[in-house]
């Protein structure tokens, strides 16, 4: 079963095409760590890790982000026998990882300064920041879809298959929300 | 805009999306391994079966028990047995005389049982015994249906059902 499930996962990376397969995966995974593997779950880590990662960037300061990554694959570990359906990892853990970022700004509203946890020390990563900053303003809708595509690398139809979002809605937030930040770079640039 | 190569990165490539994909790739997630604490047990599945084996259980019980009050009020012996009464002959006016019988008349009261007849034909109940009965069955078609509820929500519980939307509160965007 391990041997299958790590075969299958090495697949399912190279084209959005195998995200069936994707699903398999997850269901072969779950029920692997339930039956007692644990490294079942370390597999499902690395296949979800950027996608937790994707969404704690568009919510919360870059520096909590790590930290935050362990902390939900921890609690999901610890609560996977409460996943029904165990081809929902994904939209499961991706619910877990919104509303981890909602506690913690519940939970230090007063001490967190994004913009300065941001910058970066070289051109690059200052970029990198002001241009996040710029995504992290745009309307909740857009920032999530928008920072997987361009910061994680994940094509429309791997956001699609791992949140539990539609095809349809990722490809009109994806649009809209780069035409958005299209209209805020040149805001930013023309100043 | 080349909203191919935005969607899932086909056809010909945006230069402005490029340099913004090299950009924000350096904040992109650097794999770093697991730390799970040897302490943190394994999750266990969760057993379903003693809500099950109670709410069977109780089912049976329940079904014994409206069937025992059914039967009880069915079959409650208070219907009164049917007895032909044969009162005294009547008299003859002896205009003549005849000769003295010197037996006694025996036949004076002659009572007939139809025994069979009781057990075979529908009891005849009072109003107030049918008002019970009914009330009886109704009672018993109450519970029979609560139980019928109870093991249908048992059963949903226990089932995996309806795989497509099982995230609660997702926050559908867009």
């Amino acid at each position: 079963m391990y041997a299958t499930a790590n075969m299958l996962l090495t697949s399912s990376q190279a084209h959005a095409a195998e995200q069936s397969q994707e699903t398999a995966i997850e269901v072969v995974l779950v029920k692997a760590v339930l039956d007692g593997d644990r490294d079942g779950f370390t597999r499902l880590y690395d296949l979800y890790a950027p996608l937790v990662h994707g969404i704690l960037l568009a919510r919360v300061p870059r520096a909590e982000v790590d930290d935050l990554v362990q902390d939900i694959f921890l609690h999901a570990f610890k609560k996977l026998h409460t996943l029904r359906d165990s081809s929902s990892f994904g939209p499961w853990i991706a619910m877990i990882a919104r509303n981890r970022a909602v506690d913690f700004y519940r939970r230090s509203r007063e001490t967190v300064e994004i913009n300065d946890e941001l910058r970066g020390s070289n051109t690059q990563d200052s970029r990198a920041a002001e241009i996040l900053e710029l995504i992290r303003n745009l309307p909740e809708a857009y920032r999530e879809t928008l920072v997987l595509r361009l910061v994680e690398g994940m094509t429309g139809p791997e956001i699609a298959a791992r949140t539990g979002l539609t095809a349809a809605s990722v490809r009109v937030n994806l649009h809209r929300g780069m035409k958005l930040l299209r209209e805020q770079i040149g805001f930013m640039e023309g100043l | 805009m080349n909203d191919d190569y935005l969607w899932d990165k086909t056809g010909k490539p945006d230069p402005q999306i490029q340099q913004l994909e090299e950009i924000l790739g350096a904040l992109r997630y650097q794999p770093k391994p697991l730390e799970i604490p040897k302490d943190v047990s394994l999750p266990q599945r969760k057993n379903y079966f003693p809500w099950l084996a109670i709410a069977i259980a109780a089912t049976v019980l329940l079904t014994i028990l409206a069937g025992g009050i059914w039967l009880r009020v069915r079959t409650r012996d208070n219907t009164p047995k049917h007895e032909a009464q044969v009162g005294p002959p009547p008299r003859v006016e002896e205009k003549a005389p005849l000769p003295v019988d010197p037996k006694p008349d025996s036949r004076e009261t002659v009572v007939a049982v139809n025994k069979h007849r009781s057990r075979s034909s529908a009891p005849v109940l009072s109003k107030q015994e049918r008002e019970e009965a009914l009330q009886a069955k109704e009672q018993l078609m109450l519970a029979l249906r609560v139980t019928t509820e109870k093991l249908s929500l048992v059963h949903k519980k226990t089932q995996i059902t309806n795989p497509a939307n099982q995230i609660k509160n997702q926050h559908r965007v867009g």
